[in-house]
């Protein structure tokens, strides 16, 4: 008894000893991870959730779906659903409300499109550059058709002979004779394309974009619709639409007198300080008027004080009085009575609706209703006999149904067969989400779009106004690339959405600590890089990118002088992030711009990311060096020919995600075998 | 005396100094020549036409050489007075029912009988518009100016310039559309833009067979793609093997063709067309043709050429046309036909030679000017831009 009391003694006194100053380590451990003093000592929430081990990370998540868009049967009996991240199409008996076949596509299924005949559904896959040919009497992939990177939305010519996708990465149109099956011509289209609509004549095709032209800081932004003519298949006009971007989706009225637009008006331009004031980012729609000179009027659906951000998808009663609109940052679809928006946009002037595009007081003229969804709402489709619009639940692996004569949804069918929501998903269901931004102005998605940037330069204001311009930064894939912030002042994730973001972002109590591990695990875990198919499809480097590869990590220069250690590229920007995480000077600083060195960025999938340098100046890759780079202090190119400098920048754009640099690379297989 | 009379070494040496006489005076008498064509200008009529190569016996006769060549008159000019936003036109382009013309101060475009001017601050690259282009897939134009390159679609403007994008060079001499490819010829290398992966291949000395980077022309058949480069001759770079192949003149002489027919006439070449099998290269020294067996010379001494110094050529269905710095000619090998104004009026002529016959068309008016340096047609309407407006000729039916 005595030795079992020693003994016991023992250990109590070592475990005395070792947790007290273990714990004050781990104490000051988190405090410095967390840049706050009374976040939880729970250590799996960060070094489980957080893990890069496979093992650990299979245990800890799990599979989710994600339906993203919606076509239903012309007897309204099938509903045809692409779930992002199971890479399958579903096809739903809606009486029954259960799934009668899961049908594999490509990586990353976006779109899907019934023909008319309806004897073929098409889907386009985001992530595999390519669209699967469904028969739908066999229920069986048929064949597999070539795009341009990252097809998504997708449409019929009004002959049904020619299929248009828009390829979402690539910024081009391509148009498919489906006879042949082939690629018969590629046209541009704005920036970061994604939906397309065939105007109810049968003339005209209308793309919407996402990203901004690129501008100058200081100058006023647009974002452009393309038109091509269906006969011709040309383009046939870019219609800017100024001070607003990622437009989603577009609808006409069935007259097809009114096209409408989803949209967001950024305010960029002003001081972040403008959040705690309201009306920083604000959500509605564009109309397109079709008669007369084509005159784009911009409406808000936001109240004062109550915001509906991230509209995704548009559709219209078959009666043309109603549209509804998913807010997908607020889990709502806003109703829209079109009868309102023709008289207000009638009874007003071009100063009137000038500005009723920034009133937030307007809405609650055509605002009918908001109807209260599941997680997310992204894609739209109304039955055939227009009672029920259905709802791709985009986080919520369901489809919602709303009777569109009740207005309130009356139902769900369950995709999944779990409820289960990991930290993980509940991380992503927050980025998603703009519950705590004041007054739900935004998300995180807003500014971040598919968890990468927007492309827009913020006046990211702090303490002094129109200070520290910058250059929004993507989130894919930074769980292992701190610091953070261009100038490196957040040491980690948590610091950055932590305390500081509800400072300087979004105005309002900070995230508890169990959505702040959430949302900080999701970001540094949870969002891959799509695979650079359009400039380095199979891992293997062309002629052009060795060179340029070769020139990357050159030691000398074309003289045969030895560049010094810090002035070459390869010493910045090592694989597999290509970065060492160090701050530096490459004489890019502005005049307004507090620090004096920058955190070295990431180069992982750089070619999606223009503008490029802190605050955007570089509109291009090259930009950076033939404009700003020329004191050689951002690595040595001055000695570079055109040539030389040409097969360097292929080399950078060939650079993956750093998952396709390792043992992930089936990721990428996976996209190239679809 | 007899005995060294009689020498055979006396006889050879004799022998020796007649042939290098008669070889030193054919020298000075070619040299002459040549020095004149650049200097002096002959009225076409005191022209005496040498020995048509076309029946020398070791080369082949055209087969086209039966083929007309149009005659076009009924000339209307337009100059700034008419809309043009200035005289100094550098090319013309006629696209599906519009012209374009490039000039110093802009591009204008024709279109329903009105002019309408397009410069830098509607999104232009330069008001030296120098090249146009367009791809009949997508209807995109394409616009070589003196400061970049420019896309024009869905009637919005993209500069392309070498800080922006891969481009090699701002100084754009010519563009063309090679199906989805886009070229341009520039002052620092040639170049070409996949319009599908939006990625850009340029080619210079260090990485093609040019003696410079310096390229004027630029044009696109049977798989192949065509650039004349200063000094270089013709590059000819094969669009399925990616490989390069060029065309020099083999005598080496920079000065005179010492030996006719043997190749591109000059190493310094302007413009290159490929048409019907056939390529026609333009050089300040004369124009060549090529039938993918043989090359032939041309030279206004020998030919109905307007003159040997060449801006630049186009070549369509079986006949090519020629930009020259005094007059426009036009030629399918063998027959001739070549523009020129009147010094002192707006009248001129059109002179039509076949088998080395000269017929003279009054022309009234003529050409708006002698310096002709773009050309192109479409439905028996021609348009030649000149250092006075661009003229817009009617075929004649003789």
């Amino acid at each position: 008894m005595r030795k079992l009391i020693f003994i016991t003694g023992i250990i109590t006194v070592f475990l005395i000893l070792v947790f007290i100053p273990g714990k004050k380590w781990a104490r000051g451990h988190v405090n410095y991870i967390t840049a706050v003093d009374d976040h939880p000592l729970i250590c799996i929430n960060c070094h489980l959730y957080n893990s890069n081990s496979h093992l650990i990370s299979k245990i800890v998540n799990r599979d989710y779906l994600s339906p993203i868009n919606i076509a239903v049967s012309n007897d309204g009996k099938k509903l045809y659903v692409t779930a992002q991240d199971a890479d399958k199409l579903f096809v739903i008996d809606v009486a029954e409300e259960k799934i009668l076949n899961k049908i594999d596509v490509g990586h990353k299924p976006y779109g899907v499109i019934i023909d008319r005949p309806e004897k073929y559904a098409y889907v386009t896959n985001q992530w595999s550059d390519n669209v699967t040919v469904i028969d739908l009497a066999e229920m069986k992939v048929v064949d597999t058709l070539s795009t341009g990177n990252g097809p998504a939305g997708l449409s019929f010519s009004s002959d049904g002979s020619v299929l248009y996708v828009v390829n979402s990465y690539s910024n081009d149109l391509t148009v498919i004779d489906l006879a042949e099956g082939v690629e018969i011509k590629r046209l541009n289209t704005g920036n970061n394309p994604t939906g397309i609509q065939l105007s109810p004549n049968g003339k005209d095709l209308y793309i919407t974009a996402r990203r901004a032209i690129i501008v100058p800081y200081g100058e006023p932004m647009a974002t452009e619709l393309t038109l091509v003519d269906d006969e011709s298949q040309r383009l046939r006009s870019f219609l800017p639409v100024e001070s607003a971007y990622l437009m989603e989706n577009i609808a006409f009225s069935p007259s097809g007198d009114l096209a409408f637009v989803t949209l967001i008006r950024p305010k960029n331009l002003l001081p972040t300080l403008q959040v705690e004031r309201g009306w920083m980012m604000n959500h509605g729609f564009g109309v397109i008027e079709q008669n007369g000179d084509g005159r784009i009027i911009q409406l808000l659906i936001d109240e004062p004080q109550a915001y509906y951000p991230d509209p995704f998808d548009i559709v219209i009663t078959k009666d043309g009085k109603k549209a509804f609109i998913s807010s997908s940052g607020v889990n709502m679809i806003s109703v829209i009575d079109i009868d309102s928006v023709r008289n207000l946009i009638a009874e007003s002037t071009p100063e009137m609706l000038s500005l009723w595009a920034n009133h937030l007081g307007v809405s609650s003229r055509y605002v009918m209703k908001r109807i209260p969804t599941g997680a997310n709402p992204k894609g739209l489709t109304l039955s055939p006999d227009g009672k029920y619009l259905y709802v791709a639940e985009h986080l919520n692996d369901k489809i919602g149904i709303i009777s569109t004569e009740t207005l309130t949804r009356t139902g769900e069918i369950n995709l999944s067969t779990s409820e289960r929501v990991t930290v993980l998903r509940r991380g992503r269901q927050l980025l998603n989400n703009a519950g705590r931004t004041f007054q739900n102005q935004y998300s995180c998605y807003t500014c971040h779009p598919d968890e990468h940037e927007d492309g827009l330069v913020y006046n990211m204001a702090s303490k002094d106004m129109g200070r520290n311009v910058t250059n929004t930064q993507s989130l894919r894939e930074i769980g292992d690339t701190p610091p953070f912030k261009w100038n490196g002042k957040n040491q980690t994730v948590y610091k950055q959405d932590g305390m500081r973001f509800s400072t300087v972002l979004t105005r309002t109590e900070q995230f508890p600590y169990n959505d702040l591990d959430a949302i900080s695990s999701y970001i540094m875990r949870g969002n891959p890089y799509p695979p650079n198919l359009q400039f380095n499809p199979d891992g293997i480097l062309n002629e052009v990118q060795l060179r340029g590869k070769k020139i990357f990590e050159r030691t000398k220069d074309n003289f045969g002088r030895e560049i010094p250690v810090n002035n070459r590229c390869v010493t910045c920007h090592p694989a597999p992030y290509y970065t060492n995480r160090q701050p530096f000077d490459v004489s890019t600083l502005a005049v307004s711009d507090d620090s004096i060195v920058f955190d070295t960025p990431h180069l992982n999938n750089i070619y999606a990311s223009p503008p490029y340098l802190h605050d955007g100046r570089a509109h291009t890759l090259e930009e950076i060096w033939t404009r700003y780079g020329r004191d050689d202090k951002h690595g040595v190119t001055g000695d570079m020919t055109k040539i030389e400098l040409n097969e360097m920048i292929e080399y950078l754009k060939s650079l993956r995600g750093p998952a396709y640099e390792s043992s992930k690379i089936n990721i990428q297989n996976a996209s190239m075998n679809h | 005396m007899k005995k060294m009379l009689r020498s055979t070494y006396f006889r050879i040496t004799v022998l020796a100094v007649v042939i290098a006489g008669a070889v030193s005076l054919g020298f000075i008498l070619r040299s002459a020549d040549n020095s004149e064509t650049i200097l002096t200008e002959k009225s076409p009529s005191t022209i005496e036409l040498p020995v048509d190569r076309a029946v020398i016996p070791s080369l082949p006769a055209p087969d086209d050489a039966t083929k007309a060549v149009p005659v076009f008159g009924n000339w209307k000019n337009f100059t700034t007075k008419d809309g043009l936003p200035s005289d100094k036109c550098y090319c013309v382009r006629v696209i599906e029912g519009k012209v374009y013309v490039g000039t110093h101060d802009g591009l204008a475009v024709y279109d329903n009988g009105k002019w309408k001017t397009y410069t830098s601050k509607d999104g232009l690259a330069h008001n030296g518009v120098v090249s146009v282009d367009y791809s009949p897939i997508t209807g995109d134009i394409w616009i070589g100016t003196l400061g970049g390159l420019t896309k024009w679609s869905g009637g919005k403007f993209e500069v392309f310039n070498q800080f922006n994008s891969g481009m090699p060079n701002d100084l754009v001499y010519m563009v063309i559309c090679d199906g989805k490819d886009v070229w341009c010829t520039t002052g620092g290398g040639a170049g070409h833009y996949d319009t599908f992966t939006k990625k850009w291949e340029i080619f210079t000395e260090m990485n093609a067979p040019m003696h410079e980077p310096w390229t004027y022309g630029v044009s696109a058949g049977d798989g192949k793609i065509f650039i004349a480069a200063w000094g270089g001759g013709v590059i000819e770079y094969n669009t399925k093997t990616k490989q390069f192949r060029d065309y020099v003149d083999p005598d080496g002489f920079m000065e005179i063709d010492l030996q006719p027919d043997d190749g591109v006439v000059h190493d310094i070449t302007t413009a290159t067309s490929w048409s019907e099998g056939i390529l026609w290269v333009s050089s300040y020294f004369g124009m060549s043709r090529y039938d993918g067996k043989y090359w032939k010379g041309y030279f206004k001494e020998d030919s109905g050429l307007a003159s040997n110094f060449i801006n630049f050529l186009r070549a369509e269905g079986h006949v090519a046309y020629m930009c020259t710095d005094n007059g426009f000619s036009s030629t399918n090998g063998t027959n001739w036909v070549t523009y020129k104004k009147n010094e002192n009026d707006a009248n001129g002529v059109a002179v039509v030679t076949i088998g080395g016959v000269k017929k003279e068309i009054p022309q009234s008016p003529s050409i708006s000017h002698n310096f002709i340096i773009g050309v192109d047609g479409q439905d028996d309407v021609m348009w030649v831009a000149t250092s006075k407006g661009v003229s817009r000729g009617e075929k004649l039916k003789l």
